[in-house]
């Protein structure tokens, strides 16, 4: 069947106005931040689960696949829209209600469209929060969050999306519609809640999400260390974490971003640091107090010049900024950035570094490295200017080296972006055909025709190499 | 350990009706194995207990018990509980994934795993997860594996997350207090317990703390415990956490049950549970994509023939 | 046809999407149409060769320019230029004549005070039609105003446009405002018309150059140039960039939004009224002050001593106002007014204070109890009294008082 009269059908199940396909709007959601591309035959726009599902059914009947999107924050190419047929994107951005906020039981219930950090100051009038924080919350989707199952600063201590997701309600790929977990604790059944997170858009389209919502805590005590080799900041972290102490959050930034996130908010981060800890400690007051200078002592015992307690909310608010804005403003430095998100054992961060270091430098290519140390959650970030002559085909060759070196360190492949289209090559260097056959059992059961975002997370077979470099044309350009 | 995985496997071959057996002390939960069952043991031991890396590889035929001791060794603690720790083996609590009193405070049982091997019907080693504290490499296995009762695979070693031993844990017990407002009064507290009469407070972390919460929170109304109290029966039901309230008529106060505050489990024996009523099963959609994994991962059913997830929280006997 | 766009300010954008939450056109829409990441996504297209057709052409035509989006981007991508170079390039088919007869008008004094004249008496008459009075937003139009008196000579006032044809009275506030402050003000001539700040916005780059040399005409000397329209404060700032010329950036240099001026003489501000309550003042920014002339922190400065300062949860994101943006792009600068507006009810609050004309006269539209910051103080500060005169005293105290009741309807 052709496009005009899938538009025509989809147009009958939504509202005319709210599905598109004219050239330049699909062009616009032909990726997300990933700068993978793909190809759209049409954009739509429902309003609730009841649309959703009817466009879903659209879909099954024109034999068009589907891709979920939120807010296009994804950085694996999770919302890019790939198929033999160029598949339907049904975006949830209108779907931004909350629904329900139940103080006494602490849990709200969300539409997928609603804005991450929309909710925690939705809620914060009641003392309380939504603990995922991924650096992207002003923008990205609680739909997105779960489908990638998100972490942030402050999942070290809290626990990534997953652990933040009592139920949801989900459009199956039949257009069929079930709720998954529940707000009582052990509903029957295996738990299809939990294997739904994570699952990247495969599974189904999320329609309304039950979220816990956490206390704030009472006081929060924000430290930032300095130090003047990136090996003492890594030391400190192992020491933090085997003194028993598990902070709220221990980030890492190095020298190269430092410098781009003070030039953008002017937090007074010191630009001479080879290496900056930002640890963040929470609880009641005494518990903090002690904490805080158990830490403090364990940074300055691994050779921190100077470690400054934030003075104020004002204060901690500027240090996060500059930490969550950091992908951004490396594009001061050059336009283009790829952005990696492997994990490696916590222990292994002083090798990995050095390591991830060479890499890049013996390839002239500028590095960062801004990231989740107390969860030894790295994020190197390649920044070039695509411009350059063969400059891409360095970009690729140390990102495959980058992944190698992690998983050669007994690390994995993504720590919370998710595989989506940019790893899924490369995911036989930690499973074997067995562990990616199962994979697929899981995913099948949910969508036995493949329908829903196809291509994404299991390699297609074929090149098993984990080769990267075997993307799409226009991959992280 | 890879022998022992290996014989693990072996013994389990590509063919007919087969379950591992841990220390039963939940083994007729979801149902008995249909006779002719074979039955066989996962590998036992501690593989390796790494401080640093909050972590601790286990074969899932260890105890409880043995893997506390060890742990605890580099000052840290798995967060799973039975009623029999010296029994009860880790493979059987994540098999079943009911978690103990404590909930509140660890979270469920599913959010210590991070990495499963397990064998599937065919006989192949399967791996789920990756020994790390983040991971969000494919999809999540392991999530499905706890509290599948073995009926997806069999599980014969896991990576579980090490959490360090906080500076005390005290209980305290109490009586005419609204343990509602105590927990919502409470920071963080590891659990509140309540049978209708007495409140069972368990507040872990720094001593200053505690002795904060339990001056300005818990106050004279609470006195100090030696522990929790016991279980008032093997059966439990999931009721949303507002619903406990009613527990007192629903169940009755002459019928012992205690409910887990903030949480909704409410441990208790047949008398209450009858009154309570059984937990109502999946919907019809759930069912089917229940239908659908088990087709996939065991199309000829002999993965724990006659127990089925359906009914677990039910707890057909134990 | 290319836009001509710096390359490299559109490779700056690495599509983040930071900016989403920020851009009132994709709040209230969820649509990439109509983001800032959406719009450079465009853009890029364009200049790479896909044409200019109706849906680009929709796509920049609803930006509100409200630069929100250049705040919140990390990465610096200096959008206002981009989208100013875009609907440039854009004019010369977007523009229809109704709407470049409207901007000229804007450029003369004389004509926009007879309209406003000629348009009051058709209110007043009956003669608007309902809706047209509604899409323009228009107040109540003065008919007749008090001539303004400069006082001195330590620093200009701009007296503008719009502000000047229809909120006199805010000028008057500013320059009592300035009296407390012992600093006399001198009023420029009729070459300050028009700071040309909607035709940079429009596209019509000749037309703002070609104001923009008259302003700059019209004060002479070195004295600082207070403006109390954020919307205009914001142009003349930029003349250094639109005329490119060192004259023009000394111009800018001379420019001050008035509370960033006064911000570091707050010292010196009079007390508040004995006795008189201290009102919950809600500060809504508009967006050219916050976002471009980055002087939001001053109005709380200067507003501070005379009530109870309220912050809006929303971030300062725009109120669809734009210039002339609510009267070409009515349904969406509705959409964007909504969700200000529940904002603003949000809060408990006695009065609105906002520092742009446009913003003032599109939330007043929608019943928001809206007052310019200069206006309270002098309200507050019982400043009036300063220069008696009866009719207008007493339509104030009606004001206050109903404000009063105003206030507690506001209350959720
Ligand atoms: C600057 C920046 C910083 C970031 N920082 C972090 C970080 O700290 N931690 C982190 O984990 N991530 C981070 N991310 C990645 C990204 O923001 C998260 O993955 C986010 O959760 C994606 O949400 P989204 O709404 O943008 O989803 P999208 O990008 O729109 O979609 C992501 C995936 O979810 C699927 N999906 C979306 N909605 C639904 C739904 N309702 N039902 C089913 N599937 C759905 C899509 O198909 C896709 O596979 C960052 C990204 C950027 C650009
Ligand atoms: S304009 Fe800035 S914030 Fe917005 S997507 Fe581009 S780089 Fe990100
Ligand atoms: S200027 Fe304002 S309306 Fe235009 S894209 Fe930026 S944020 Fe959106």
């Amino acid at each position: 069947m052709t496009t005009a009269a899938l538009v025509r059908d989809l147009g009958v199940a939504l509202a005319p106005d709210r599905v598109r396909a004219g050239a330049l709007e699909l062009a616009l959601y032909e990726r997300d931040a990933s700068m993978l591309t793909g190809q759209a035959s049409v954009v739509c726009f429902p309003t609730s689960a009841g649309e959703v599902s009817a466009a879903v059914r659209v879909c099954r009947d024109h034999g068009r696949p589907f891709v979920p999107r939120g807010s296009g924050t994804g950085l694996a190419g999770g919302a890019t829209p790939l198929g033999q047929v160029a598949p339907v994107v049904i975006v949830t951005t209108k779907m931004n209600k909350i629904l329900e906020v139940d103080s006494e039981q602490r849990f709200a219930w969300v539409e997928p469209g609603v804005l991450n950090l929309d909710l925690s100051t939705a809620v914060a009038h009641l003392g309380l929060h939504f603990a995922p924080d991924p650096s992207s919350q002003q923008s990205c989707s609680v739909g997105g969050n779960v489908a990638n199952n998100s972490g942030g600063p402050h999942c070290l201590l809290y626990g990534v999306t997953s652990a933040h997701v009592l139920a949801m309600e989900v459009v199956l790929a039949d257009g069929s519609v079930v709720v998954l977990g529940g707000i009582d604790p052990e509903p029957e059944g295996l738990d299809l809640r939990g294997a739904f997170v994570g699952s990247e858009g495969t599974m189904g389209i999320a329609t309304r999400i039950a979220v816990r919502l956490t206390p704030l805590p009472p006081c929060v005590a924000t430290l930032l260390a300095d130090f003047s080799t990136i090996h003492d900041a890594a030391a400190a972290v192992t020491g933090v974490i085997a003194a028993g102490i598990i902070p709220a959050a221990l980030e890492m930034m190095d020298a190269t971003i430092v410098e781009v996130v003070e030039a953008y908010v002017h937090a007074g981060f010191p630009t001479d640091a080879a290496a900056v800890l930002l640890v963040e400690v929470d609880g009641l007051r005494g518990g903090v107090d002690v904490c805080t200078s158990d830490v403090e002592a364990i940074l300055k015992a691994h050779g921190a010049r100077e470690v400054r307690v934030a003075a104020d909310a004002a204060e901690r608010a500027a240090w996060w900024k500059g930490r969550k804005s950091a992908f951004g403003a490396i594009a001061r430095i050059a336009p283009s950035y790829y952005l990696h998100d492997c994990v490696i054992p916590r222990t292994r961060l002083v090798d990995v570094l050095d390591e991830v270091g060479r890499i890049a430098s013996s390839r002239d290519l500028v590095l960062g490295n801004v990231f989740h140390a107390g969860d030894g959650n790295l994020h190197p970030l390649i920044v070039f200017d695509r411009r350059a002559p063969g400059v891409l085909e360095k970009v690729h060759e140390a990102g495959r080296k980058i992944i190698e070196t992690c998983v050669a360190a007994g690390g994995s492949l993504s720590g919370e972006h998710g595989i989506g289209i940019e790893k899924r090559e490369a995911m036989d260097l930690v499973f074997t055909e067995v562990d990616l056959e199962a994979q697929k059992w899981l995913r099948d059961a949910f969508d036995p025709e493949g329908r829903c975002n196809p291509e994404k997370i299991l390699p297609r077979g074929g090149s098993r190499c984990g080769d990267i470099s075997s993307l799409p044309p226009g991959a992280w350009v | 350990m890879k022998d022992a995985l290996r014989s693990f496997a072996d013994q389990i071959g590509s063919e007919g009706p087969v379950a591992v057996a841990g220390g039963k002390t939940h083994w007729g939960v979801g149902g008995w194995p249909a006779t002719g069952t074979k039955e066989v043991a996962a590998p036992v031991g501690v593989v390796a207990h790494e401080p640093a890396e909050m972590i601790v590889r286990v074969g899932a035929g260890t105890t409880l018990e043995e893997l506390r001791s060890t742990v605890e060794e580099g000052g840290q603690f798995v967060a799973l509980e039975a009623d029999d720790p010296s029994k009860a083996t880790v493979g059987g609590v994540l098999a079943v994934g009911l978690g103990g009193y404590r909930r509140l405070g660890w979270g469920p049982v599913r959010d210590s795993v991070l990495e499963m091997t397990s064998v599937t019907a065919g006989g192949e080693v399967l791996r789920s997860g990756a020994p790390l504290v983040k991971n969000v490499t494919g999809y999540d296995l392991c999530r499905l594996f706890v509290g599948s009762l073995g009926t997806l695979a069999l599980t014969g070693e896991v990576v579980l997350r090490c959490r360090p031993i906080p500076e005390a844990e005290t209980w305290w017990v109490g009586e005419g207090a609204d343990p509602f407002a105590v927990a919502a009064g409470l920071y963080r507290p590891l659990s509140v317990l309540w049978n209708g009469i007495h409140t069972w407070v368990g507040l872990a972390g720094y001593r200053v703390d505690i002795e904060d919460q339990a001056r300005t929170v818990l106050g004279r109304a609470f006195r100090p415990a030696e522990r929790p109290p016991p279980l008032p029966g093997r059966l439990r039901r999931s009721l949303t956490p507002r619903d406990l309230r009613a527990l007192p008529s629903t169940a009755g106060v002459d019928r012992p049950w205690l409910a887990q505050v903030g949480v909704g489990v409410v441990h208790c024996g047949e008398a209450a549970a009858e009154r309570i009523g059984p937990v109502g099963p999946p919907s019809s959609g759930v069912w089917d994509l229940h239908r659908a994994l088990k087709e996939r991962f065991d199309p000829a059913g002999r993965l724990n023939p006659g127990r089925s997830v359906s009914g677990v929280a039910a707890g057909a006997g134990v | 046809m290319t836009l001509r766009l710096d390359p490299d300010e559109l490779a700056a954008c690495v599509s983040c999407g930071l900016c989403l939450p920020h851009c009132p056109t994709y709040r209230a829409t969820g649509e990439e149409m109509l983001s800032p990441r959406g719009r450079i996504a465009a853009m890029r297209a364009v200049d790479a060769g896909a044409g200019i057709d109706d849906a680009f052409d929709r796509m920049m035509q609803t930006c509100v320019q409200c630069r929100a989006c250049e705040t919140a981007c990390p990465s610096a991508v200096p959008f206002g230029r981009l989208m100013e170079r875009t609907r440039q390039e854009l004019a010369p088919r977007s523009v229809p004549a109704w709407q470049r007869l409207g901007y000229k008008a804007l450029g003369s004094h004389r004509s926009l005070v007879g309209l406003t004249v000629l348009g009051g008496a058709a209110q007043r008459a009956g003669l608007v039609p309902h809706a047209l009075a509604r899409r323009l937003a228009l107040p109540k139009l003065p008919m007749r105003q008090a001539r303004l008196v400069p006082t001195g000579v330590d620093v200009w006032l701009f007296t503008g446009c719009v502000m000047d044809a229809w909120q006199r009275r805010v000028h008057e506030s500013s320059i009592e405002v300035l009296d407390a402050l012992r600093v006399g003000v001198a009023l420029p001539g009729p070459g300050a018309a028009c700071c040309g700040a909607l035709h940079v916005h429009a596209g019509l780059h000749d037309e703002a150059v070609r104001l923009a040399g008259r302003t700059m005409g019209a004060f002479p000397g070195t004295a600082p140039i207070l403006v109390d329209s954020a919307g205009c404060g914001a142009a003349l700032k930029d003349y250094g960039h639109l005329l490119g010329r060192a004259g023009a950036a000394a111009f800018s240099a001379r420019v001050f939004d008035i509370h960033e001026w006064i911000a570091s003489r707050a010292d010196q501000l009079p007390p508040a009224i004995d006795g008189a309550p201290r009102r919950r003042i809600a500060i809504q920014d508009p967006c050219h002050l916050r976002h471009v002339q980055r002087a939001d922190s001053h109005v709380r400065t200067v507003l501070r001593p005379y009530g109870e300062l309220v912050e809006l949860a929303d971030e300062g994101r725009c109120c669809g106002a734009g210039g002339a943006y609510s009267v070409l792009q009515p349904e969406l600068a509705g959409l964007i007014r909504t969700q200000k507006v529940a904002a603003i009810s949000a809060v408990e609050a006695d009065v609105v204070a906002s520092a742009n004309p446009g913003c003032s006269m599109w939330l007043g539209a929608a019943g928001v109890p809206i007052r310019h910051p200069m206006e309270i103080v002098a309200d507050a500060a019982g400043l009036h009294r300063r220069r008696w005169r009866p009719g207008r005293d007493r339509k104030m105290s009606r004001w206050l008082a109903s404000s009063g009741k105003f206030g507690s309807g506001w209350k959720r």
